[in-house]
């Protein structure tokens, strides 16, 4: 005991005499504290943080940047160190990837997006370490920015296959002889066998769990093995529950995502496996997880991936307990956004509701734990993916017609939930949607904009030069209705230098190779904050800053269309923000979205009628401040360019 | 002038052997023992990780055991502490060595020698599975070091129409496994010295070389460790010594570790329609190391003396190119790095009692090692920020049958990535050999270190509260030998029975992969039977 203790006096006193260790952030613990106030305030920003910058070569393992599906290297001390970029653009909200650790790579695609968890209580390294994330966090609320954590509840990564054949090693079987169709009936007098392609890491769907089959024929549920290879990340899984088999469905692959069954119990397709998520184990295993993220380094939301995969009895105890939790410490206004890959909007805006079940399903859910009675509180919001299908996609690159905009929106009291979760961000949710334009599971906006002009008849034998700069009115009409639409505006990565890769992983392209700007040849500095979009983006972003109305104003559609030929209102699309929050605050956006002619705010002698009272001036401040008087009952008769628009706002306002 | 160090020596000792044996004795978590093998790799400390020398401490020299005989004629190592100013090398055929101290020097001009250096034993732990390597540090107990073996073979001449004499040395060394441990006829074998030096160039004092050379100064034999200077490259250099016996010596050599940082080699078509492939260096550059050293020798009381040491490197890479893609380049920065240290030591002159302290300071690309590639860059691909700073402590003390050898050294190392991380450590290390010689012929040592680790990695000390893992460990040896070369830290060769305890606490085992044996033991016991010598080699004297 004396040696012992002598010892530990010679130890502090080694290190001391000549400086020790020092990380910037761990040595304290993180106070986590709210940040947000009101997140219709927010500007957020998504950011894939292996492609936007690589701050930190220590962390750098089996890059290759050549490759989409590997890793490239960036990291969080990558985006600390871009901050002032991002702060120029005006955003002030940074969604990140993932933050946990994943499987390495499986059959040569890494887990560089984050999405493929193996350990949910550990970083992704290839990111930082905690030290890391927390300096990011911490830098980021130094400039009063907001950090959101994606996370994934519905399923953890490639961590086990399905022995299907029973002989201990993940196979794909070729079975057959290939000469009858698959399902095809055995003609008379023959028996040949179908072909069958089965992957043990990804089988499809079946109800029954995967079936294990010899060639005698079937032979019962498929064990599953968690292989062990730690070189390709495929190590045991923690939190300890995730090692137990019985958490997963065990169903494999969804193929119908029609089918309820397959939609909650189903694989992800990738081989990424469904975990049950009704059970008190599960979920409590996920909160604990998750919450202690935020513990760990004071983020203010999280962005909440494939939930509609997944019951709504576990948003209900996943959204409120996390709530509850962080509130205990101090965090209130944490503000939780669900994606569901669904242009549905009632399936998308049903995770937002109050959602309360039956007095017998809600107490089975409430005898998971001792905590608080569940009520019917959900998400705080949605990633509006309807309207980036009916409004970016149908809307601004293909030129449908505008009513449908007016259509949704006008569904969103109907779909979404109106009255704000108890403890959350305390907005209703049908007021806080999450708007974008496109992401990283979609192609980029420009991309099918691009064949959108490359296949219309009026650009046959133009330069390439001119559809480039067509592309570019579409992209900056659609980033218009983003940063004005009611809402919290989401702009991908790379949007603001006109990035325009294709489908998932060509849109995930890496921040440090920009292309060149439309219409010219060569690349700019990567991080340019000089070019066209990035400082049309800019100027959106300051003016939402700048106006109320932008931020919390209701919306009053006051034109659209369902005509897109050659009528004169063919395209366009008006709708004012004013009332609500925004006190007298009061803007009108325009727009024409028609790829063809001018249109005007006027059709079979009806003219658009706004709020803004006769004699009103209106100054079209992305316009060289061209002003426009309102006329008598608030008609405004205004005639715009195709694919153009107009930001209207009263001339004391300016 | 003269002053009798040896009672600040043997207080400097005593004090550094007080400290440090109750803290070793402290590591004793006892684990459960269990098996399996792992790594706990470490990061590049000054000398290359991968060159495996060891060899003599700077006590080594002229200075001669109790029973043995003066000094030749031969230039003493002018890093050791030699009993008196450097001497001019005599450009007639010295006189023969003792034919019983085959560690001194031997005679200029007389034709071919061979000297070695080599260390082999045979052991394990105590559940009978291989040994390896236990320190955490990056210089720890050699105890458990692996097998290693040098064969010099060189020529002296002595030209008597210039007054110059020449020396060309060959030196090839073996590292483990051997033939009769793994039954594998092949061995791993290395070039090291392949030199030609020229003393008395024309000038008396002057002397120039040019080759591959272990160019290096004193040890801390303890750590098998040079901690001041320890360079290997092909090169060339140049020397004088002034009357004055201070000494000022410059090299400047290239290498080139295999590393893509230093050559990527592509497939190209062969030039006018041949057939196959042709391999192109795109990226083929080499680094430049230079030295610049400055050393003197105050002579203090009848064998005594004082010596100073100020050192400097300097590490040079140019830019390049290399293909990141078919036919897309990428552009590579040059780099440079820089070296500053410096050495203070004192001795007796007798009975090898000495004790040194050197600091040493390397930035950018010489903070990773002359043999290395630099990791973990800054943003731009620079080393800028990286840094190695290293504080050491060496000394020894015989009296009558007893002795005492110690050394120590502090090391922080941060590569130039900002982040913390795994290779980013502040690490130290005591450790003492006290050893006692009977009947002239035998001895036994015993030896116990201390060492402490902190690398760029944190645990969760309490909720959301992290904190640096600390890591410690205690190992203590005993070591009975035989040493026909009679009494001496120094003399050698050696037979030796060796048990090493190792004492681990969690946060060391925590350093080992999981299932390592280490990540598994608290404590660990290797046993060994293994010999050592060393004569007639250049890493002896110079």
């Amino acid at each position: 005991m004396h040696v012992r203790r002598l010892s530990l006096a010679l130890a502090p006193a080694l290190l001391a005499a000549a400086g020790c260790l020092h990380f910037d952030t761990l040595e304290e613990p993180v106070k986590i504290a709210t940040h947000a106030q009101d997140w219709r305030e927010a500007v957020i920003y998504q950011v894939l943080i292996d492609r936007f910058d690589d701050g930190d070569d220590g962390n750098n393992y089996l890059l290759d940047r050549e490759n989409m599906a590997r890793y490239h290297g960036g990291d969080w001390i990558g985006l600390e160190n871009r901050l002032d970029y991002i702060q120029e653009l005006g955003v002030n909200t940074l969604w990140i990837s993932p933050v946990i650790k994943n499987i390495e790579t499986d059959a040569n695609v890494d887990g560089y997006h984050g999405y493929w968890a193996v350990d949910l209580t550990q970083p992704n390294a290839h990111f930082g370490n905690l030290d890391d994330l927390r300096s990011l966090v911490r830098a980021a609320h130094e400039r009063d920015m907001l950090v959101v954590i994606d996370i994934v509840a519905n399923h953890m990564g490639q961590l086990f296959f399905y022995d299907m054949n029973l002989n201990g090693v993940p196979d794909i079987l070729l079975q057959g002889t290939g000469t009858r169709p698959q399902g095809t009936p055995v003609p008379p007098g023959f028996d040949q066998s179908g072909f069958t392609h089965i992957t043990e890491y990804d089988p499809d769907f079946n109800p029954l769990g995967i079936q294990a089959f010899t060639s005698l024929g079937p032979a019962g549920p498929a064990p599953i093995v968690f292989p062990y290879d730690p070189k390709s990340g495929h190590v045991t899984p923690m939190p300890p529950i995730f090692q137990n088999p019985e958490i997963y469905n065990r169903r494999g692959r969804t193929f119908n995502y029609d089918d309820p069954q397959q939609l909650l119990t189903g694989d992800f397709p990738g081989g990424l496996k469904d975990v049950n998520t009704t059970r008190c184990d599960v979920k409590q295993a996920f909160v604990d997880s998750y919450a202690r993220w935020i513990e760990l380094t004071d983020a203010d939301g999280f962005r909440i991936d494939t939930v509609k995969h997944v019951e709504r009895e576990f948003w209900r105890y996943f959204t409120q307990r996390v709530r509850q939790r962080l509130a205990a410490q101090g965090k209130t206004q944490f503000f939780m956004f669900g994606e569901a890959f669904d242009g549905r909007d009632d399936l998308v805006g049903s995770f937002t509701k109050n959602d309360l079940p039956s007095d017998a399903e809600l107490a089975r859910e409430n005898s998971c734990d001792d905590g608080p009675k569940l009520t019917g509180d959900q998400l705080d919001s949605a990633f509006y993916f309807p309207q980036h299908y009916q409004v970016f996609r149908d809307v601004f690159q293909d030129a449908a017609s505008t009513d449908r905009i007016a259509n949704l929106w006008a569904n969103k009291t109907v779909n979404y939930g109106t009255v704000a979760p108890k403890d959350s961000a305390g907005i209703p949710p049908y007021k806080a949607l999450v708007n974008f334009i496109d992401n990283h599971d979609v192609a980029r906006f420009l991309y099918f904009a691009r064949q959108r002009v490359d296949n219309d008849p009026a650009f046959a034998g133009k330069s390439l030069r001119d559809k480039e700069l067509r592309l570019r009115a579409m992209l900056q009409n659609a980033l218009l209705m983003l940063m004005t639409a009611e809402g919290v505006p989401c702009l991908y990565y790379g949007t603001e230098l006109e990035y325009r890769g294709g489908n998932d992983p060509s849109n995930r392209e890496d921040m440090w190779r920009p292309y060149p700007y439309l219409g010219e040849s060569a690349a700019p500095p990567a991080f340019d904050t000089t070019g066209p979009t990035f400082v049309f983006t800019k100027k959106l972003i300051e003016y939402r800053k700048k106006l109320a109305a932008l931020r919390r104003g209701d919306t009053k559609v006051v034109w659209s269309t369902t005509r897109t030929g050659d009528e004169t209102d063919a395209g366009i699309f008006a709708f004012e923000r004013a009332g609500g929050e925004a006190g007298n605050n009061y803007v009108l956006v325009v727009f024409n979205t028609n790829q063809n002619h001018d249109s005007r705010t006027q059709f079979d002698g009806a003219t658009m009628t706004v709020s803004a009272p006769a004699g009103a001036v209106l100054v079209d401040v992305l316009g060289g401040n061209k002003k426009y008087t309102v006329g008598a009952g608030g008609v405004l008769d205004l005639t715009l360019p195709p694919v153009s628009g107009m930001l209207l706002v009263p001339q004391q306002d300016v | 002038m003269r002053r009798d160090l040896r009672p600040l020596l043997s207080l400097a000792v005593a004090f550094l052997g007080a400290a440090v044996s109750p803290a070793a004795a402290a590591q004793s978590p006892a684990a459960p023992p269990t098996t399996s093998q792992p790594t706990a790799s470490t990061p590049p400390v000054t000398p290359a990780e991968t060159e495996p020398a060891p060899e003599d401490s700077s006590a080594v020299g002229p200075e001669a055991p109790p029973d043995a005989v003066p000094a030749t004629t031969a230039a003493p190592p002018p890093e050791a502490p030699p009993p008196t100013p450097v001497p001019e090398p005599k450009p007639t055929k010295p006189a023969a060595p003792h034919p019983h101290d085959p560690n001194s020097p031997p005679g200029l001009a007389d034709g071919f020698h061979f000297g070695s250096y080599g260390r082999v034993i045979a052991g394990g732990d105590s559940t009978g599975r291989a040994g390896r390597n236990g320190d955490i540090v990056a210089r720890g107990s050699r105890l458990d070091e692996a097998n290693y073996a040098e064969l010099e073979l060189r020529r002296e001449d002595y030209w008597k129409s210039t007054g110059a004499y020449t020396r060309i040395v060959a030196t090839t060394a073996f590292a483990t496994p051997i033939f009769h441990y793994n039954g594998q006829f092949s061995a791993a074998l290395a070039i090291r010295n392949l030199y030609l030096e020229v003393r008395n160039a024309g000038v008396k004092g002057l002397s120039f070389w040019a080759g591959s050379r272990m160019y290096r100064g004193d040890d801390i034999y303890l750590l098998d460790f040079w901690p001041l200077d320890n360079l290997n490259t092909i090169g060339g250099g140049v020397g004088y010594t002034f009357k004055t016996g201070t000494e000022l010596k410059f090299h400047a050599g290239l290498n080139q570790p295999t590393d893509p940082y230093y050559r990527q080699t592509i497939l190209r078509p062969p030039a006018y329609n041949q057939f196959g492939a042709a391999e192109v260096a795109i990226l083929d550059r080499q680094k430049l190391v230079s030295s610049i050293k400055l050393s003197h020798v105050w002579p203090v009381g009848e064998s005594g003396g004082v010596k100073g040491i100020l050192y400097g490197e300097l590490h040079y890479v140019p830019e390049g190119q290399r293909e990141v893609e078919s036919k897309v380049y990428e552009s590579v920065p040059r780099d440079k790095g820089f070296v500053g240290g410096a050495q203070v030591g004192a001795f007796t002159g007798k009975r090898s009692t000495y004790v040194n302290l050197t600091a040493r300071f390397a930035s950018g690309l010489a903070a990773y090692g002359e043999l290395n590639a630099p990791r973990q860059l800054r943003p731009d691909r620079l080393t800028t920020g990286a840094y190695e700073l290293l504080v050491t402590l060496s000394g020894n003390w015989e009296r009558g049958p007893f002795g005492l050898l110690m050394g120590s050294y502090y090391r922080q190392f941060r590569n130039a990535s900002r982040s913390l991380d795994w290779d980013d450590l502040n690490e130290g290390i005591v450790i003492v050999r006290p050893q006692v010689w009977f009947a002239k012929i035998a001895g036994v040592a015993f030896e116990a270190s201390y060492q402490a680790q902190q690398r760029g990695v944190a645990t969760e000390d309490a909720p959301n509260l992290f904190k640096p893992v600390f890591a410690q460990m205690g190992r203590f040896g005993l070591i009975p030998f035989i040493t026909p070369g009679g009494p001496g830290a120094f003399q050698r060769p050696h037979i030796r029975l060796i048990y090493l305890l190792t004492v681990r606490d969690a946060a060391t085992r925590s350093f080992y992969p999981a299932d390592d044996v280490f990540a598994r033991r608290g404590v660990d016991h290797f046993i060994g039977v293994g010999a050592e010598w060393w004569f007639g080699s250049t890493s002896y004297f110079r």
